[in-house]
């Protein structure tokens, strides 16, 4: 069984990601791992959220860590802020002009207007269901399906880009008291910057969910040939089994 | 009711009028200290006093640069309705310094309190408690960030701490940083970016009240374009320098001996 399914199918290699799709790429991975990590450093040292423009400890929170087991105290020690403010902004900065490098290029080549942007043909409720169906059921696009991101993708790295990472930028900044100085707008914006605070946090929780599904997805469409892929741009298409 | 609100009339005034600094005002401002002046071009005012070694340092430089290019219309903080003042403000941190100089001037009741204004000014003078409240008075209800993430809402009163130096002669064109000594050990130091600014101030008052013992009585700075860890409590003394070498680690206050950042705006 095993050697004849080798036999029978056969490869194609197509240049899928450009090399500043792959650079801009790892520099997001390892710059995402750095702020989500420093960020918890952080908020493990007050972890309680509120909503509006006051909070402190013994203010009505929305969020407390210790209501799901871990103390302010264990949690406290576990937390680490010099370090955590001191990478969160570091990385912040690479993250920033990673970012802006990345969509300023795809801009400019119309990138993301050739690759991600869906066709009408993929909103329809027919296509869109097809195509959940085929995410629920963990089945990896084949043949010329293949060579295009699916509508689910498209619109979810659309969401991403265009969406939550500059939102996790804005309620960054509106934190941050020299910048709310520079444009108090954004505190009213968000209603207060105890909101924009849990925002911050509620999109993190977003993110994450949006790695562990793109990652589980690697492995569904086959994990070697992704990830090379994203290395070298190179990605290898099955022809599609026909019977 | 208290015995400050008769000057709620004037900060109603003064927010009208005062929504920003111009520039041009902002450099008769430094001009009334004597040599600062304010050029765009002073590089101290992009970077902390020591830079960290490696991409932590050109991170605090582009954190500190960008956010002062976007402030150096001297914007002043947003104000919140004296309604939305925080009962039960947080004591954090010290609450009541051990020092004994400290405990003998607190029982009794500040009146031997006195503020050392020394350094690079040209008369260099104490202030009484009694002298500091003489100065115009500022009162402003601002919000207190604290980094670790928690913000309380509390209404100032003091006195502008440029006019305070103002009084001690102003400073002399070498002066760089303004180096502040609290009681239980703490110091912190800021560049005459913040010192100019309308919205800084040698605090006396809380809330309508004389500022209580667990919020740095009997005098605090605010620094309202900072984090919590820059508002300094129980103040003791106050140098102008050149340098911030020869305090602590040389890193130009505590905190940042600590590890944290100098430039607390972010």
């Amino acid at each position: 069984m095993k050697h004849q399914s080798r036999i029978q199918k056969s490869k194609e290699w197509v240049y899928r990601h450009s090399l500043n799709a792959r650079i801009c790429h790892w520099i997001t991975v390892v710059s995402f791992v750095y702020l989500l990590l420093s960020g918890i450093m952080i908020f493990l040292q007050f972890p309680e959220l509120y909503w509006g423009k006051v909070g402190f400890q013994g203010y009505p929170a929305v969020f407390r860590l210790s209501d799901w087991g871990l103390s302010w105290e264990e949690a406290d020690a576990l937390g680490n802020r010099r370090w955590g403010r001191s990478y969160h902004y570091l990385f912040a900065w690479i993250f920033i002009s990673n970012g802006v490098i990345y969509l300023g290029w795809n801009l400019w080549q119309k990138k993301f207007y050739k690759k991600m942007l869906p066709s009408r043909d993929e909103l329809r409720l027919s296509h869109l269901k097809a195509d959940l169906g085929n995410h629920v059921r963990f089945r990896a696009a084949k043949g010329n399906a293949a060579r295009h991101y699916n509508v689910l993708q498209k619109i979810s790295y659309l969401m991403v880009l265009f969406l939550l990472f500059p939102f996790m930028l804005v309620s960054g900044l509106a934190q941050m008291p020299a910048f709310t100085a520079i444009s108090p707008e954004l505190i009213d914006l968000f209603g207060g910057r105890q909101t924009a605070r849990t925002l911050h946090v509620v999109a993190t929780v977003i993110l994450v969910l949006f790695v562990l599904v793109h990652v589980i997805e690697v492995f569904v469409a086959g994990a070697v040939n992704q990830i090379r892929a994203m290395i070298t741009g190179n990605y290898a298409i099955q022809a599609e089994d026909e019977k | 009711m208290s015995k400050y609100t008769e000057n709620e009339e004037n900060k109603e005034n003064r927010k009208n009028k005062e929504k920003t600094l111009t520039r041009r005002k902002l450099i008769t401002r430094a001009g009334a200290l004597g040599g600062i002046l304010l050029t765009g071009c002073d590089t101290d005012f992009y970077v902390p006093p020591k830079v960290r070694p490696g991409l932590m340092g050109i991170a605090d430089t582009l954190t500190m640069a960008s956010q002062r290019l976007l402030l150096s219309g001297q914007q002043l903080v947003q104000e919140h309705d004296i309604s939305e003042i925080t009962k039960n403000f947080p004591v954090w941190n010290q609450s009541n310094p051990e020092d004994e100089e400290y405990q003998r001037l607190r029982r009794g009741n500040y009146v031997d309190w006195q503020l050392p204004v020394t350094g690079l000014v040209n008369q260099p003078r104490s202030f009484s408690l009694e002298e500091l409240k003489r100065f115009p008075q500022q009162t402003q209800i601002t919000s207190h960030i604290c980094e670790q993430g928690w913000s309380a809402i509390a209404q100032w009163i003091g006195a502008q701490l440029l006019h305070v130096l103002e009084a001690a002669g102003g400073v002399k064109p070498e002066a760089r940083y303004v180096m502040i000594d609290a009681y239980g050990g703490w110091y912190e130091g800021y560049d005459f970016f913040d010192v100019v600014h309308p919205q800084t101030i040698l605090a006396y008052g809380m809330n309508g009240k004389d500022l209580p013992l667990g919020n740095g009585a009997p005098v605090r700075l605010r620094v309202e374009r900072h984090c919590g860890y820059k508002q300094l409590k129980f103040i003791k003394s106050i140098q102008v320098v050149s340098s911030v070498e020869g305090f602590g680690r040389g890193t130009g206050g505590l905190n940042s001996d600590f590890g944290f950042h100098w430039y607390a705006g972010a």
